[in-house]
């Protein structure tokens, strides 16, 4: 009997939104819009945890030398960075290499540093720790121990930038939580509304059912479905959406903040799957929602 | 079969039904009739479920209605036929599937659903038009399947507001028939109606209601 019964449930479902179409497609649509929202920052904020946790796994460190810094402190510079657990030079920049690089990265605008001498940037030895964790590297001691050396200036490493940006992917999670917290409650009424208004459509059907013995569930369960295939259809088409244009994106390299950020990757298995289940929950309870309102009237 | 104690009804301060105790045994046939606004429709609506009484208590088939919850009400509904006077039919369905939406929220099985529907709709003459839908039927054919549709499941009592109102003498006589070879299976029949017409040489008992009161009562 169970088994009959929900086979009636789900060709009621079918049925009620093949009738109501276009208010259905509308409802999909609106729910579509705002998972695909939802996808993106989850995938924009998975990428960016990723990039972290690869530039978290390597360090790399620039040692700025003083102007007219000797061959011998420069000797020494080096053979102290050498003997650096994990450490690797990466290479020597001289004062002139710098200013080549940096004309390079500026491209266009080039043309900002007419009239510098070419000598007016520090030279610098670039390090790079691969594999930091096996060798347990604490970049600030090695930052204190390079600056006390005759010769050397300042040193920076990749950490305190990534410190920094951590603390904007802080604010980024909060804000993105917010918004994913919005646009929930915007599908929740989205889908109320529309199967409010199928419920409403369908008024004196519901009243027939009640006088010839339907009990409430009998009533509320097709709506419950159709509720939940809005927003698993809702769910899938986002994700699909955000698929191809995942697709469409990966085939170009992408700059952030100057840096080629070459491996984007698409949501896992499991952020998909949360997705079309966070879809799907939010369809089921909004239907819930305008059932609870209707039979309460 | 049906017990009303002091069972009273208002709409804001007009009263439809005033003090009304009254019983009806199983397998009874009766005709509830009076003036419109007597309170015909009111009283079928309380012991139906539809409206709740102001004061007073009923009881179905021992089953007492202010003191049942929802399902349960849901649950003894099926055990009643009742024919509206506006007819009730889902217009965007077909004849057979009006009348087996009833077993069909019980969850029977789908062969005897078809099975115990066509012999509802043979037992009121509507054979072969199954696939027809309610508005291209004549009055007296919706009545009909809104007759098969309370009957389907073998109901215990089986209620009927103005089931001949709109048809001409010759349906009304059928339907009665039909009403009366409902009743000699066991059911027990209610029918309101103002039609005067009908009630004569029926030999069934008969409460005249007047101003939602029983003003007058022929036994059978």
């Amino acid at each position: 009997m169970i088994i009959r019964l929900w086979i009636y449930f789900f060709k009621s479902a079918f049925s009620n939104i093949l009738n109501n179409r276009l208010i259905h497609l509308i409802s999909i649509g609106t729910i579509t819009i705002s998972m695909l929202l939802f996808g993106s920052f989850l995938l924009l904020s998975m990428n960016l945890n990723n990039w972290i946790k690869e530039w978290g796994e390597s360090l790399s460190m620039s040692v700025y030398l003083k102007n007219g810094v000797n061959e011998k402190a420069k000797k020494e510079i080096e053979s102290a960075i050498k003997k650096l657990k994990g450490a690797e030079i990466k290479g020597f920049i001289s004062k002139e290499q710098a200013m080549i690089n940096l004309r390079e990265g500026l491209g266009d605008q080039a043309g900002l540093l007419d009239g510098l001498e070419d000598t007016v940037l520090p030279a610098s030895f670039e390090i790079i720790f691969k594999e930091r964790r096996n060798y347990n590297v604490d970049p600030r001691s090695i930052k204190i121990s390079l600056e006390k050396m005759e010769g050397v200036d300042e040193v920076q490493y990749s950490e305190q930038w990534m410190q920094r940006f951590e603390g904007v992917m802080d604010v980024f999670r909060i804000v993105g939580l917010s918004i994913g917290g919005f646009l929930c409650i915007a599908v929740l009424f989205i889908t109320s509304n529309t199967i409010k208004l199928t419920i409403y459509s369908r008024k004196d059907e519901i009243e027939i059912y009640k006088l010839i013995g339907a009990t409430d569930w009998f009533v509320k369960i097709p709506c419950l479905i159709e509720g939940s295939i809005q927003g698993l259809l809702g769910g899938l088409a986002a994700l699909l959406i955000l698929f191809l244009a995942y697709a469409a994106i990966s085939l170009k390299t992408i700059n952030i903040f100057g840096l080629p950020v070459i491996n984007i990757a698409f949501l896992s298995i499991e952020g998909s799957i949360f997705i079309i289940l966070l879809s799907l929950t939010l369809g089921f309870f909004g239907g819930l929602i305008s059932l609870g309102r209707f039979f309460r009237s | 079969m049906i017990q009303l104690f002091r069972v009273s009804k208002s709409y804001g301060t007009n009263k439809a039904l005033d003090d009304i105790t009254l019983r009806m045994r199983k397998g009874e046939f009766v005709f509830l009739t009076g003036a419109s606004g007597a309170g015909k429709t009111t009283l079928l609506r309380v012991i139906f479920g539809t409206a709740k009484p102001t004061s007073g208590q009923i009881l179905i088939d021992g089953i007492n209605l202010s003191r049942i919850n929802r399902l349960k009400l849901d649950l003894l509904r099926r055990k009643i036929g009742f024919i509206f006077q506006d007819f009730k039919l889902l217009n965007s369905k077909t004849i057979f599937q009006n009348v087996a939406l009833a077993l069909e929220v019980t969850g029977e099985r789908t062969a005897l659903i078809r099975k115990k529907t066509s012999q509802a709709l043979k037992a009121v003459g509507l054979s072969g038009k199954e696939k027809a839908f309610p508005l291209e039927l004549s009055g007296g054919e919706q009545q009909r399947v809104a007759i098969a549709r309370a009957i389907i499941h073998e109901p215990m009592l089986l209620i009927a507001d103005e089931p001949t109102g709109n048809l001409d003498p010759d349906i009304t006589k059928e339907i009665m028939i039909l009403f009366r070879s409902i009743n000699m299976k066991g059911t027990t029949v209610v029918i309101a109606t103002h039609n005067r017409e009908l009630l004569k040489d029926t030999g069934q008992r008969v409460i005249i209601l007047d101003k939602g009161r029983v003003a007058e009562e022929i036994t059978a």
